[in-house]
C-alpha cells in the first residue's frame, strides 16, 4: 500500500488541459498534407503513387483541376517524396475531423 | 542451404521428388500428391520441423494446376523447407494431413474454401472464412475470381459442436462484444461455473487482403501490409519488404538493419505493455493498469517524436528504412532509461501483489505437447516451453550482430506469458540501446529499381510472434502474396487454455494471449 501511494504521488498528474490548451505534434510528424498551388506543374507524379487513391488529376473545359481528399489519406507521405517541386508537404496539422465529407477535399486549379 | 541430414530426406523419398530447387535458405521439393502425407509426416515428426504456413497457389494459367505449399522451419539450420504438390481442376482434392500435423487444420480448411480445393479425411471440414451465406462453387483466391464481384446470399446454417447433459449450458458470447474490438463469437458449454468446451467462431470480416496484394505495385503494397494487423505494422512491413528484397538479391545497407531493430523493438514495447495494463484491468488492479497505460504512451509519443507516427507507420520501404532516426538517438535514449526505471518499479509491484498473483498464477494454463501440437508462437508459445524466436532461429536485419536473451518457461499459465513479456521487454530495451551505440554509418535505403519474377519467404518476430510472408513476383507485380499473421495460429490455442477455468477469467486468458481479430481474419 505505501508503495502504491509512493508511486502514485511521485507520478503525479499526467493528463493535458486538451483542447482547451493545444497539444502541438511534434516536428517531423506525418499529418494533412499541404497543396502549394505555385509549385504545382500539374506533372501527375502524385496521383500516381498514391497508395489509396485519393489525389486526382481533373481536366474539363479547359480547366486542370488537383484533388486530395483527407477521407481516405493514410499519411504515409509518398506524395510528398515524389513531388519534384515540393508542391506537396505533410503538415503537422492533425485534427481533421469535419462535419461533411465536402470539407475533407483540398483542391488547386488552373486555367490554361 | 545447409540442413544436417538433408540427404536422408532424399534417400528416403528419392524416386518420389520430381523436383528439387535451392534459393537462399529455401529448399523447394515438388512431389506427387498422394505423397505428401508421408513426406510432411517424416520431416514434422523426423526431425522435429514445424510447419510453419501452408497455402495454394493458382498457377493453372501457366503449368495447368494449381499447386499446394507446405512449409517447414529448420530452426537450428536457418533453413525452410517447402514442399509443392500439383492439384488438378478437374480432380480438386489433396489428402488432409491434420490427423499427422494438427496445426495444418485451419489452413487446409482455408484452403477449402478459398481454392475449392478439398482436404480429403480432414477431421472438421466446415467451412471456416466463407460463412454459410457465401454459395458454393465461388472461391475467392481462384484467379478467375474477379474482385468486385458480389455473390448472392445462400440460406444455411454453421452447426456447433455441441456438449449435451444434464445441467450442461451454453453460453454465446458475441460477435458483438462490450468493448470496442472486433467482431468474434465465443460458444461456451459450462456444467456450473467451470468451461468444459469453448467453440470459438472467427472471419466476420474478411477483408480480402491477399486477394488485394494480386497485381497490386510493390510500393503500395508495403502500406498495405502494414495495415494488416494495426499494432504489428512493423513486424508486418519488414517481413514483407525482406521477401521482396530477396527475391531482388539487394543488399540492405547496414544503418537500414539497425534502424529496422529499433523499430521492431519500440513495437513490442508499446504492444507487451498494452498487454500488460490490459491483463492488469482484467484482474481489477486499476493501479497497475493506469501505471502500465502510462508506459505505453510513453513510448507511443517517443514513436511519433522519431518517426512521425504513433504506430511506427511509413517508415520502411523495399530496400531499406525511409527516414533516418540517427540523430534522435540521445532522445530515445533518455526516454528509454526512465521507462525502464519506471517500469521496473511497476512489474515488481504487479508481481507482488496477492490479488493479482491469485487471479494469473495456474490459470488459463496450456501443456507444451498442445502448443507444439497447434504451433502456438510468440509470448504464448514461449510460455508454454516452445523456445523458438525468429529473431534467434532465423535473423533478419541486424539481430545477428546484436546479443540479447529468449526468455522461455513451461507453466503456460497468464502468468507465465506475462512474465516473458515482461523480460521481453527489458531485453527490447537493451536491443535498442545496443542499436542505437552501434548505428553504422553509410544509406538507410538501397535502390531497387524492378523485381525480377521469383519467389522467396519473408519473415519477422512481431510482438506476437512469427509473421511469415511468401511474396511471388511477375512482371514487378505481386502474383501471389501469402500472410501468415501469429494469432492465424495462436487462436485455436484459447479453446485448451480455458478448459477447466471459470467463465470469470476468460477474459484474462484471452488477453494474455493478446490475440488478434484483425491479424487472423484479413
Amino acid at each position: 500500500m505505501f508503495e502504491i501511494i509512493r508511486k502514485t504521488l511521485r507520478t503525479g498528474s499526467q493528463t493535458i488541459n486538451y483542447p482547451q490548451e493545444p497539444d502541438e505534434a511534434p516536428p517531423g510528424f506525418r499529418g494533412k498534407p499541404e497543396l502549394f498551388q505555385s509549385r504545382c506543374t500539374c506533372c501527375g507524379e502524385c496521383v500516381s503513387v498514391c497508395p489509396p487513391s485519393v489525389i486526382w488529376l481533373k481536366e474539363e473545359n479547359g480547366e486542370k483541376t488537383l484533388t486530395i481528399s483527407y477521407c481516405g489519406c493514410i499519411f504515409c507521405g509518398r506524395c510528398e517524396e515524389v513531388c519534384p517541386h515540393g508542391a506537396i508537404k505533410l503538415t503537422q496539422e492533425y485534427e481533421l475531423a469535419s462535419k461533411t465529407k465536402d470539407d475533407l477535399l483540398a483542391r488547386i486549379g488552373w486555367r490554361s | 542451404m545447409n540442413i544436417e541430414n538433408i540427404d536422408m530426406i532424399r534417400k528416403e523419398f528419392k524416386s518420389l521428388i520430381l523436383n528439387e530447387t535451392v534459393s537462399h535458405n529455401e529448399l523447394y521439393l515438388t512431389v506427387k500428391k498422394d505423397v505428401a502425407v508421408k513426406l510432411c509426416d517424416y520431416i514434422y515428426h523426423h526431425f522435429d520441423a514445424p510447419l510453419i504456413s501452408m497455402f495454394a497457389t493458382d498457377e493453372r494459367k501457366i503449368e495447368g494446376s494449381f499447386k499446394v505449399h507446405y512449409v517447414f522451419s529448420f530452426d537450428r539450420e536457418d533453413a525452410f523447407i517447402i514442399i509443392k504438390i500439383d492439384v488438378d481442376e478437374k480432380s480438386p482434392y489433396f489428402k488432409s494431413i491434420t490427423h499427422r500435423i494438427p496445426a495444418a487444420s485451419w489452413y487446409e480448411r482455408e484452403i477449402q474454401d478459398m481454392f475449392g480445393l478439398v482436404p480429403q479425411g480432414h477431421p472438421d471440414p466446415r467451412r471456416l472464412i466463407n460463412f454459410e451465406d457465401w454459395p458454393d462453387g465461388v472461391y475467392p483466391l481462384r484467379k478467375d475470381f474477379d474482385i468486385s464481384t458480389k455473390p448472392p446470399r445462400v440460406k444455411g446454417e454453421y452447426a456447433y459442436r455441441r456438449v449435451e447433459g444434464e445441467g450442461v449450458y451454453e453460453i454465446p458470447v458475441g460477435p458483438v462484444h462490450a468493448g470496442v474490438i472486433e467482431p468474434g463469437h465465443f460458444r461456451f458449454s459450462v456444467a456450473g461455473e467451470p468451461i468444459i468446451n469453448l467453440e470459438i467462431r472467427h472471419f466476420y470480416t474478411h477483408k480480402g487482403v491477399e486477394k488485394l496484394f494480386e497485381r497490386l505495385s510493390l510500393d503500395k503494397a508495403v502500406f498495405l501490409a502494414e495495415r494488416i494487423s494495426g499494432d504489428n505494422s512493423v513486424a508486418h512491413a519488414v517481413a514483407f519488404c525482406q521477401a521482396l528484397e530477396k527475391i531482388a538479391g539487394v543488399d540492405v545497407p547496414l544503418r537500414a538493419r539497425y534502424t529496422r531493430v529499433i523499430l521492431c523493438e519500440l513495437e513490442r514495447l508499446y504492444n507487451h505493455l498494452g498487454d500488460i495494463a490490459g491483463i492488469a484491468t482484467d484482474v481489477a488492479y486499476g493501479f497497475g493498469a493506469a501505471h502500465a497505460n502510462k508506459l505505453k504512451e510513453e513510448i507511443l509519443q517517443l514513436n511519433e517524436r522519431v518517426t512521425g507516427s504513433r504506430m511506427l507507420r511509413g517508415m520502411n520501404a523495399a530496400g531499406g528504412v525511409r527516414r533516418d532516426i540517427g540523430d534522435k538517438k540521445d532522445e530515445i535514449l533518455l526516454t528509454l532509461a526512465r521507462f525502464q526505471r519506471d517500469f521496473r518499479e511497476l512489474i515488481e509491484l504487479i508481481f507482488s501483489t496477492s490479488s493479482v498473483m491469485d487471479r494469473i498464477e495456474t490459470t488459463g494454463h496450456i501443456y507444451t505437447d498442445t502448443a507444439k501440437g497447434l504451433h502456438v508462437v510468440g509470448p504464448a508459445g514461449r510460455a508454454s516451453g516452445m523456445d523458438r524466436d525468429t529473431r534467434r532461429d532465423h535473423p533478419y536485419a541486424a539481430y545477428d550482430e546484436l546479443n540479447f536473451k529468449v526468455p522461455a518457461m513451461k507453466s503456460g499459465d497468464v502468468f507465465a506469458r506475462t512474465k516473458i513479456r515482461s523480460d521481453e521487454v527489458a531485453e527490447s530495451i537493451g536491443l535498442i540501446e545496443q542499436a542505437l551505440w552501434s548505428l553504422p554509418e553509410g544509406d538507410i535505403r538501397a535502390e531497387i529499381r524492378k523485381i525480377p519474377d521469383g519467389y522467396a519467404l519473408g519473415y519477422s518476430e512481431a510482438p506476437r510472434g512469427e509473421v511469415i510472408y511468401w511474396v511471388n513476383i511477375k512482371e514487378n507485380r505481386i502474383e501471389r502474396c501469402k500472410v501468415r499473421d501469429p494469432s492465424f495460429c495462436n487462436w485455436l490455442a484459447i479453446e485448451y487454455a480455458v478448459l477447466d477455468n471459470i467463465v470469470p477469467d476468460f477474459p484474462i486468458i484471452n488477453k494474455s494471449l493478446s490475440l488478434s481479430y484483425s491479424g487472423n481474419d484479413m
